[in-house]
């Protein structure tokens, strides 16, 4: 009975998220694009750092593939958006499998930092790439409204929490998860680590390059320090931390609350709005490194002692 | 040939100052187990600071380089016990997430504070270089590369010979026996870190007085030391040095023989086909 109240409420916030076009007003709609993609770049990496326990630092290079793949499309070959958006997902798609055949099989920092490394590689060969425009970039023809990249980006959303939900019940899902806690033991239980590995970060690299290819229509103008920029790592991460590394909506819901507070910092007090991130990711860490999900379940038991003893667990 | 020889050269003075940059990452994360994603963004503070008193109080950028680590040594000192020190027991991800949020706050900071101009730290002497064989060599490299390899010797022997480097030494290896021969663990890790926060802060100084700065020089710099430290292994400061030539010298003919917009993709790309050939390190111990 509980779960369907879940539902019916999920599906009535949707609902109400895919009218709001026609509610609210053009300033509104372009911040729900930017939430809305931004919330799913951290259902992607969800699925690989939440899940497999594999803290990639450079899903942007997904990202910036899903990007440059409509922008080379329409830019150089006047093809349609979604040939466009078929090429970025190829491509991120084929540079996870291939990369995470040998990425995937290193642990902790060394993984973190190759990932941080492949994103500074791509974007220093993409700014020698003739047909990506060099260091320049490309200018993307223009589509005039906002409510096709909204509901695109809504959709999107949707399918990836969709898809992490299903992830979460199924036999796949509790491999990662099994990864996650225990990679030999899960090995030594039958799972393919390799084969599971891979498998996740392909499909957190596909969810990631559609919204690259969303956000590259949708803002017209790409280049290499945009498109595979850094600090999109962060902001993925620190929402997918900050809601709760593998659950269905943590990330979601980390996305939609720090958009809106960054959001309200940056019209405020502008200085602040830039290190916001930054500053979120110290306190989270320090405070609440499980996140929102898991801060929910326990505080009515703990009350505020649950912020003192995540320190007293974790310091020296 | 003589264009060879003096991009070797070129690359070798460069790759001194690579070694200081390294140092610090190479040690904080042999000694605290912290991979420092923010030690880019220290480098930068230090070469704001030098920049700022050569500038401001017109002392000469080398005598300002001991200021620069003090004033890095005190910001080290505070993070680690005001920040760090609450989450090391932690899982990794999470002193990894942290050290890039801290990064975030001082990239931030420095844009805010300094504005995002281009600067150099030029002493009066920068144009004056020496001539040999056909080779020039600009003073200010050589005196760079000269105070970065001393540096890195005199830190091998502090860890060696002090009592304060036996103290690191020995939370290394075993903090509870460390403990009971009396190491004051957040005392010891706090003076680590400002240990590597001052080899940073004049790693900038260094920097500014070679190349250009601004506040977003951070995360390439990072990237830099981290597979210098990759190369090198954790044990032996020596082999940072090797590690920090052998990076000078690829990026130099890089920039010669493929093109200089292709200097990065060297470098990273080592840092990816090293960790993906052999993930524990070229020389030395493992890292």
């Amino acid at each position: 009975m509980k779960r369907i109240v879940w539902m019916a409420l999920l599906a009535a916030a949707v609902a109400v998220l895919a009218a709001l076009p026609w509610i609210g007003n053009s300033v509104l709609v372009q911040f729900g694009i930017n939430v809305l993609l931004l919330a799913t770049l951290a259902q992607g990496w969800n699925i690989i750092g939440g899940y497999a326990g594999y803290p990639s630092f450079g899903n942007s290079v997904f990202y910036g593939l899903g990007a440059y793949g409509v922008a080379i499309a329409m830019a150089q070959y006047q093809l349609p958006f979604w040939v466009g958006m078929l090429l970025g997902l190829t491509l991120g798609v084929a540079f996870a499998a291939l990369l995470g055949l040998a990425v995937l099989r290193l642990k902790g920092h060394y993984f973190a930092i190759c990932t941080l490394g492949l994103a500074l590689v791509m974007t220093a060969i993409v700014s020698n790439l003739e047909i990506a425009g060099s260091n320049i970039g490309l200018v993307l023809p223009l589509h005039r409204g906002e409510v096709l990249f909204y509901e695109l980006a809504l959709g999107l959303l949707v399918l990836a929490t969709l898809s992490v939900f299903w992830l979460s019940r199924s036999r796949f899902g509790l491999g990662l998860i099994a990864i996650r806690e225990n990679e030999e033991g899960a090995a030594v239980l039958g799972v393919n680590t390799t084969l599971y590995k891979i498998l996740a970060f392909v499909l957190s690299a596909a969810f990631t390059a559609l919204a690259g290819g969303i956000y590259a229509y949708y803002i017209t103008f790409i280049d290499p320090a945009g498109a595979f920029d850094i600090v999109l790592n962060v902001k993925m991460i620190i929402m997918a931390v900050f809601g709760g590394p593998g659950t269905v909506l943590g990330p979601v819901v980390g996305a939609f609350i720090l958009s809106a507070i960054s959001e309200v910092l940056a019209t405020k007090v502008t200085s602040i709005a830039s290190m916001f991130f930054g500053i979120v990711i110290v306190i989270a860490v320090v405070f609440m490194p499980r996140g929102i999900a898991h801060l929910v379940a326990n505080i009515r038991r703990t009350g505020w002692r649950y912020f003192a003893e995540n320190v007293r667990t974790h310091r020296l | 040939m003589a264009l060879l020889l003096q991009v070797l050269v070129s690359g070798i003075l460069l790759g001194g100052l690579y070694a200081l940059m390294a140092l610090g990452l190479a040690l904080v994360w042999g000694v605290l187990n912290i991979v420092n994603l923010s030690h880019g963004a220290l480098i930068m503070v230090g070469a704001y600071v030098t920049y700022f008193l050569v500038t401001g109080a017109s002392i000469d950028p080398f005598a300002a380089l001991p200021i620069a680590a003090a004033v890095l040594f005190a910001i080290g000192y505070v993070i680690q016990r005001g920040i760090l020190n609450l989450v090391i027991r932690g899982p990794m991800f999470n002193t990894l997430l942290i050290t890039f949020g801290i990064e975030v706050i001082l990239t931030y900071l420095a844009q805010l504070w300094f504005s995002a101009d281009f600067r150099t730290i030029n002493p009066n002497y920068a144009g004056s270089n020496y001539s040999l064989g056909g080779i020039t060599i600009p003073f200010v490299q050589v005196l760079a590369f000269a105070i970065a390899i001393a540096l890195t010797v005199a830190m091998w022997l502090t860890l060696l010979h002090t009592r304060l480097g036996r103290g690191i030494r020995a939370a290394a290896q075993n903090l509870v026996a460390a403990r009971l021969y009396g190491v004051n663990p957040k005392r010891i890790y706090a003076l680590t870190f400002g240990l590597g926060a001052a080899l940073a802060g004049v790693a900038g100084g260094l920097y500014g007085t070679v190349s250009q700065i601004n506040p977003y020089i951070g995360g390439t710099l990072t990237a830099k030391s981290f597979v210098i430290a990759i190369i090198a292994g954790l044990d032996n400061p020596l082999w940072v040095i090797v590690g920090g030539l052998f990076l000078g010298v690829i990026e130099s003919l890089t920039a010669l023989y493929v093109g200089p917009t292709y200097r990065d993709v060297a470098s990273f790309g080592i840092l990816v086909l090293i960790l993906i050939v052999r993930p524990s390190g070229l020389l030395g111990r493992a890292a």
